[in-house]
């Protein structure tokens, strides 16, 4: 999990992290679960990847709010590859 | 008192040898984020619990005329006898701070001494390895080389006698590394260590090439490549937490009981959420370390090699308080499927529980041995055939509960035969076979389907035909399976077998299992 802080001084917001998200095993993302804006808890499922006729969920980290969604349905995905970002 | 002179200068001599390498070099050890041998044994054992032998051992030097004592270099490891949750245990630890704990520094043989004492009192044996093997310097102070002949046979059968565990603690070389594999359990620390056969300058010796000794034997090369460390630790206390932990579920010998522990969880805990456990999807993987948690007594899970062939997990837990192995496929890697390192490490899980007398109990989830042109080469068909043979040596208590799927000669494996205790149970969620119907149908129909003016549909026909006949309750009718449960019953039945299997347990005590212990 990286952190990259993100502070915006202007509106005086507190500080941002911003967690990413990765997929512990390689495959094809068949499926996405999260939509980017929408918040979710830690342990919420972000999407699906297929390997060896299984369907893995990778899941949240950290609760926050999904900022983006890395990869589409299809990809083929690298293990400890990033899919996600949530801004916690 | 007539011989306070003499129980003075044996104190301050003592103290001296205390000193290890002095403070510079103490200094310099504890600078790179390293604990003294002497801090590692407190950790390691009961507050005030360690008892030293041979703290005299050391190179003195003497005033000219050889009379007095000017200074004692301590022999480089320390040993003796510590409790470890109060019970005895030898450990022998490698002093980095003298020599870098290379054997030339030794004095007498300590270490053989450790190893006979824990040989001879049936004692668990911990090492503390810091250290690297022989230098060339040992030719020129004897005036020859010598043959690498040591007898190792103690040590060997140590391991088929008491817990062992070495402990990488440091960077470890030569024969230690070798002893770093020679046990039940082994940990490395995150960062601060490493093992290998020779160092980088060995290496750049004998093949011209550049590495460091991270990139040549850190965790990322030993716990999650190669498997030859079992755990990782996230620092030293971390790493003296885990092997008290790993000892606590084992019996000082073999000829000892496991100790059972007092538990607060209840034996007969039917957990209701186990009804909607397993997904009604197939495809849908699932936790297995939460169904762990449910089932046995909660927290006591001790997971052993949870980076390496992570399609199985293995480790020691308690029912009811008494200590189990433990092995159940992981359907988030691989599907669950048995590859070479899962099997090597169920083997060893096999070989850990069959020696010290512990039931094992397998959480079955398995779609068959992995296949592919990558398994294949690795041999995942040898892998395959040591599980069968370990399989069928193991007599200590063995029980099963199948979840899905039980597929192939890897599934076979949920099955014992011979008269040793054995039981099996399946949740309605089982399905299995001689090998999976989807592939099985286009081998074995293959001229009914090509024959067909749809060969796809036929394909799909034959499959759904097949399909059909794969509930368990059909297996169950035929009497082909013993039982099926309520996932909810699932704790009771196993607490009701291990309580049980303690009867079974009692009459293998000693030296009494099929299968020596190899590394």
């Amino acid at each position: 999990v990286g952190l990259l802080p993100a502070y915006d001084d202007k509106k005086g917001k507190r500080p941002m992290t911003e967690v990413k998200i990765k997929t512990e095993v390689a495959g094809r993302v068949c499926s996405i679960l999260a939509t980017v804006g929408a918040s979710l808890n830690e342990g919420d499922e972000v999407l699906l990847v297929e390997a060896m006729k299984m369907e893995i969920p990778v899941m949240a980290t950290a609760g926050g709010e999904i900022k983006a969604v890395l990869v589409n349905v299809d990809d083929m995905v690298a293990e400890g590859q990033v899919v996600a970002i949530v801004a916690v | 008192v007539t011989w306070q002179p003499d129980i003075d200068e044996m104190n301050n001599r003592a103290d001296m040898s205390r000193q290890m390498g002095g403070a510079d070099s103490v200094a310099f050890h504890k600078g790179r984020g390293k604990l003294t041998v002497r801090e590692r044994i407190e950790i390691l054992a009961d507050p005030g619990s360690f008892r030293e032998t041979g703290v005299l051992a050391g190179r003195p030097e003497w005033t000219s005329d050889g009379k007095d004592l000017l200074s004692l270099t301590p022999a480089n490891s320390v040993t003796g006898v510590v409790q470890i949750n109060g019970r005895r245990a030898i450990v022998h630890g490698g002093d980095f701070t003298i020599r870098g704990g290379s054997a030339d520094g030794s004095i007498g043989d300590k270490m053989g001494w450790a190893i006979k004492q824990a040989y001879m009192r049936r004692l668990p044996f911990v090492r503390l390895l810091d250290a690297t093997g022989g230098s060339v310097r040992t030719f020129e102070t004897i005036g020859r080389t010598y043959l690498s002949s040591n007898d190792r046979t103690a040590e060997v059968e140590l391991m088929q006698m008491v817990p062992t565990v070495s402990m990488v603690l440091g960077s470890v070389a030569g024969l230690p590394a070798v002893q770093a594999a020679m046990c039940h359990f082994n940990i490395m620390v995150k960062g601060t260590t490493q093992v290998f056969v020779a160092g980088p300058a060995v290496v750049k010796a004998s093949q011209g090439i550049q590495i460091t000794k991270e990139d040549l034997g850190n965790e990322d090369v030993h716990v999650h490549k190669s498997g030859v460390i079992a755990n990782l630790a996230e620092d030293e206390e971390d790493a003296f937490r885990q092997v008290r932990r790993f000892l606590s579920y084992l019996p000082t010998s073999v000829w000892e009981m496991p100790t059972r522990k007092q538990t607060e969880d209840d034996p007969v805990r039917r957990e209701e959420s186990l009804a909607s456990f397993m997904p009604r999807n197939p495809r849908r993987v699932y936790d297995v370390q939460k169904l762990i948690e449910l089932v046995l007594d909660k927290g006591s899970f001790f997971e052993i090699q949870p980076h390496f062939g992570r399609s199985r997990l293995t480790g020691l837990a308690r029912v009811d308080g008494y200590p189990v192995g433990i092995m159940a496929n992981n359907p988030r890697y691989l599907g669950g499927s048995m590859d070479k390192a899962a099997g090597e490490k169920t083997a060893r899980l096999v070989q850990l529980c069959d020696t010290f007398h512990l039931p094992i109990v397998y959480f079955c989830d398995e779609p068959g041995f992995m296949v592919g042109q990558e398994e294949e080469k690795k041999g995942i068909l040898r892998a395959g055939a040591r599980m069968v043979a370990l399989n069928s040596l193991s007599r200590t208590p063995f029980i099963t509960f199948i979840l899905r799927q039980v597929y192939g000669v890897a599934g076979g494996l949920h099955y014992r035969g011979g008269s040793a205790l054995y039981r099996r149970f399946a949740w309605p969620s089982g399905h299995w076979g001689s090998m999976h119907i989807e592939g099985g149908v286009s081998a074995a129909y293959r001229r009914e389907i090509d024959a067909a003016d749809d060969p796809e549909a036929k394909r799909l026909e034959i499959e759904e035909r097949l399909n059909a006949l794969r509930s368990p309750f059909r297996t169950a009718h035929a009497f082909a399976l013993e039982d099926m449960i309520d996932p909810r019953e699932t704790r009771p039945l196993l607490v009701d077998f291990v309580q049980e299997a303690q009867a079974t347990i009692r009459t293998q005590l000693g030296q009494t299992s099929r299968i020596a212990f190899l590394p």
